[in-house]
């Protein structure tokens, strides 16, 4: 389990508040106007980030403003090019690496998406051009030699004398000097490229963040606890809440395993989150968790956690059980957990297998269906939708959970891609609402009915799981889809 | 401006190897030992272009300055510039003291130039070139005419630059412009060029003892010259399309307090210590020209 995470921190590729999907979506209005927004930004900084932007209005601008520079030094809005239809492009250029507001201007409305531009992805030169580069070198390091060696023989001479054997040996032994000179300057240059890639690895490449989870058991109750390395480089000293939760946390269980939770624990002080685990089945867990700073940033830690068996009240049930679901939450009720013993009333955990059709079941019988048409495609923009129904395909109305109308974790099968939706996007509510102090955000809004969006594209192809939950009649459902996404 | 001045240099070299007059001989071919050497800075050029492409778009510039490629490209440069030189002695040295100019440009801003390590990298670089020319480069003022071939690019830079329109399109925008920036005025290479070639013209000592004098001619006449030109430029009456000073020229992604911008910014003192160490940079830099300069005074080919 350690090595998978160990895999999982290395070759993750990942914008830090996701894994492995550095993507930004956005899906909600500007004041009167519905806008669906794709931010993809740059491997490298500085780099170009392509914005996508939805919308039935035709006048839009883009302006990209770093969050650390004044809003005066920022350049002025450029306007997007329309491509077909609602849908227009920009591509902004990203100098510096920090957090940027990204501001869409529809019409006369604007709104503010975070963005945090670093560097995402470890170089690795293409093997072509490795080669190429590679004969290049050699070819040119011989003929500097050659040139060298001709100079030394022949240069001095009057035209129509012929080298002696003096002259010959000459030339021979500044040759060889050049070579020997080349060599040392290739290893000097290697030895610097290693240098500062391993500087960019440690510094500026952009990494999940690992953390050290223990459980601890204590009046029959097993508590996890997350405690962060003594040499992470931002503590949680200054957090703000994301859907009214310091950190939002989830567990999912290994190897494809049935069972999820999505938890919200309580900070104990600036290194060390706790809370009180639900009655999952034992073995093995990866754990992510996600936190936004003040400063708008937002982090996903990960981790692994090897659970015992349940103990207490929870209801101990025979998790070998094929083909049934158990989904549940608390009694609904507001805030945070009243003691620390206690598990939060937004904390929700699931275990059932996933549907590999566009029909999953949820507890007590009702029914999750993918209403999206056609196969996924990676990369491609997608609306993923949703609709809750009853067991006799009646409509199932929806209730906020967290103030959103749903929440989507979506996964590769290896873990190198770990993403949290929502309706509106992938992007941090409390981070969006720092942009915008001044209203709340427009994506805020109630479910409409028993269907529920997430605007996505998947970043690589391959199997992924979707973890969709919603509520109705105050209880949290969770339904659990596998998916396909192509080339 | 820069692949067409490689490109051109290459097309140059070829042009040279293909008349196949006289010269080097390599692989059958003949041709003059400087277009040998262009030529392969041409061709270094091109493969160091493309490592260059391949590390901007993946690491951008988190990974520092002066990355491998880049350093790569600079060589590859200079060589051209070198061959340049050496297939034309007379004018050619012009061309590796504008290059000396543009690879130090951002040691070059005259806030920097009470710095002492603005002084140590003149005196490791220019002599060279301005040795040998003075040696090589025949007829009256050789070293001269370098620095103001030299000079002159540079020149040429800091007033047509600022006559072309542009504005920057990414942010943040500490120093809004709407035309070209103009590099800082190039350092006043000539004055102790000038020295050169009155010390070097009718050498009475060895090549040794004229280094070393031609080092310590550089260091006084240039240290003393620069220093009082750069508090100059640092004037509100500098600030004009001649001299691009008073402070007013900057790039537009440098943050800078209004203080720093006619300051002399901190650094390392321009001590006794610091004194003697670019006198003998400039002495060794001028042997090493004078080996040069030796050399292309007796290339028959």
């Amino acid at each position: 389990m350690k090595l998978l995470i160990f895999i999982l921190l290395l070759a993750a590729q990942c914008a830090r508040a996701h894994i492995g999907s550095p993507n930004v979506f956005f899906d909600g209005k500007a004041g009167p106007h519905a806008v669906r927004v794709i931010i993809r930004p740059p491997a490298a900084i500085p780099g170009v980030a392509q914005i996508d932007i939805r919308t039935a209005v035709a006048d839009v601008k883009v302006r990209a403003v770093l969050l650390s520079a004044v809003d005066e030094a920022a350049v002025p809005p450029i306007t997007a090019t329309p491509v077909e239809g609602e849908l227009s492009n920009a591509a902004l250029w990203l100098s510096h690496a920090g957090n940027y507001d990204i501001r869409v201007t529809v019409g006369s409305d604007e709104i503010h998406i975070p963005l945090r531009a670093a560097s995402l992805v470890r170089p690795v030169m293409p093997a072509g051009l490795g080669a190429t580069l590679a004969i290049a070198g050699v070819l040119l390091v011989l003929a500097a030699a050659r040139i060298a060696g001709a100079a030394a023989r022949e240069s001095t001479l009057a035209p129509s004398a012929a080298p002696t054997i003096r002259d010959r040996q000459r030339g021979i032994r500044v040759a060889r000097a050049t070579l020997a000179l080349l060599a040392a300057a290739t290893y000097a240059g290697t030895v610097r490229w290693q240098k500062m890639d391993s500087d960019f690895r440690n510094n500026a490449l952009t990494k999940p963040l690992p953390v050290e989870a223990t459980i601890r058991t204590q009046d029959e109750r097993h508590f996890l606890t997350l405690t962060q390395p003594r040499d992470a480089d931002v503590t949680w000293a200054s957090l703000v809440t994301d859907h009214g939760k310091l950190m939002h946390l989830f567990l999912i269980e290994s190897g494809g395993g049935r069972a999820f939770a999505h938890l919200h624990p309580v900070r104990r002080d600036y290194r060390t989150f706790e809370g009180v685990l639900p009655s999952l089945p034992a073995g093995d867990y990866t754990i992510y968790g996600e936190v936004t700073h003040e400063t708008g940033n937002s982090d996903t830690v990960v981790g692994s956690i090897k659970l015992p068996a349940p103990l207490g009240s929870a209801p101990q049930t025979d998790w070998t059980m094929a083909n049934e679901v158990w989904c549940l939450s608390p009694p609904a009720a507001a805030g945070n957990a009243a003691a620390p013993g206690a598990l939060d009333p937004d904390d929700s955990w699931h275990v059932g297998p996933a549907s590999t059709t566009r029909n999953a079941p949820l507890m007590g019988g009702g029914k999750i269906l993918l209403q999206t048409p056609g196969e996924f495609i990676a990369d491609r923009d997608t609306l993923l939708r949703f609709t809750i129904v009853t067991a006799g395909g009646e409509s199932v109305p929806l209730q906020t959970y967290m103030g959103m109308a749903g929440h989507c974790v979506i996964r590769r099968e290896d873990g190198s891609v770990f993403t949290h939706l929502h309706p509106s996007g992938s992007i941090s509510m409390a981070a969006q609402q720092i942009l915008t102090p001044e209203k709340s955000p427009a994506a805020m809004v109630q479910p409409a009915g028993n269907e529920i969006t997430f605007p996505y594209a998947f970043p690589q192809p391959g199997n992924y799981r979707a973890w969709v939950q919603v509520r109705t009649a105050g209880r949290v459902l969770t339904g659990v889809f596998d998916l396909r996404v192509a080339r | 401006m820069t692949y067409i001045a490689v490109a051109m240099a290459g097309f140059a070299a070829v042009w040279m190897i293909a008349l196949g007059k006289e010269g080097v001989v390599i692989a059958k071919l003949r041709a003059p030992v400087g277009a040998w050497v262009a030529l392969w800075g041409a061709l270094a050029f091109v493969a160091a272009f493309a490592f260059d492409r391949w590390w901007q778009s993946s690491y951008g510039l988190a990974a520092g300055i002066w990355h491998p490629p880049q350093i790569a490209k600079a060589l590859a440069f200079f060589t051209i510039a070198f061959g340049a030189w050496w297939c034309v002695p007379r004018w050619g040295g012009g061309v590796v003291v504008a290059q000396i100019g543009v690879v130090s440009m951002a040691q070059g801003f005259a806030n920097r130039q009470h710095d002492a390590f603005f002084y140590l990298l003149a005196c490791g670089t220019y002599p060279l070139v301005l040795a040998g020319a003075a040696v090589s480069g025949g007829g009256r003022f050789p070293a001269t005419r370098a620095a103001l071939v030299g000079m002159g690019v540079h020149l040429a830079a800091v007033w047509l630059l600022p006559l072309v329109p542009g504005v920057p399109e990414t942010g943040p925008i500490y120093n809004p412009r709407d035309h070209l920036l103009p590099p800082p005025f190039p350092p006043l290479i000539v004055l102790p060029a000038l020295a050169f070639d009155w010390l070097l013209a009718a050498r009475k000592y060895s090549d040794w003892r004229s280094a070393g004098e031609a080092g310590f001619a550089f260091f006084a006449v240039f240290a003393v010259a620069q220093w009082r030109f750069a508090e100059f430029l640092l004037l509100p009456m500098a600030d004009n399309w001649f001299f691009a000073g008073g402070g007013k020229q900057w790039p537009f992604f440098l943050r800078i307090s209004d203080e720093m911008r006619t300051a002399f910014w901190p650094g390392e003192i321009l001590d006794i210590k610091n004194a003697i160490l670019a006198v003998a940079l400039a002495a060794a830099s001028s042997r090493i020209g004078l080996w040069i300069g030796a050399w292309l005074n007796r290339i028959a080919r």
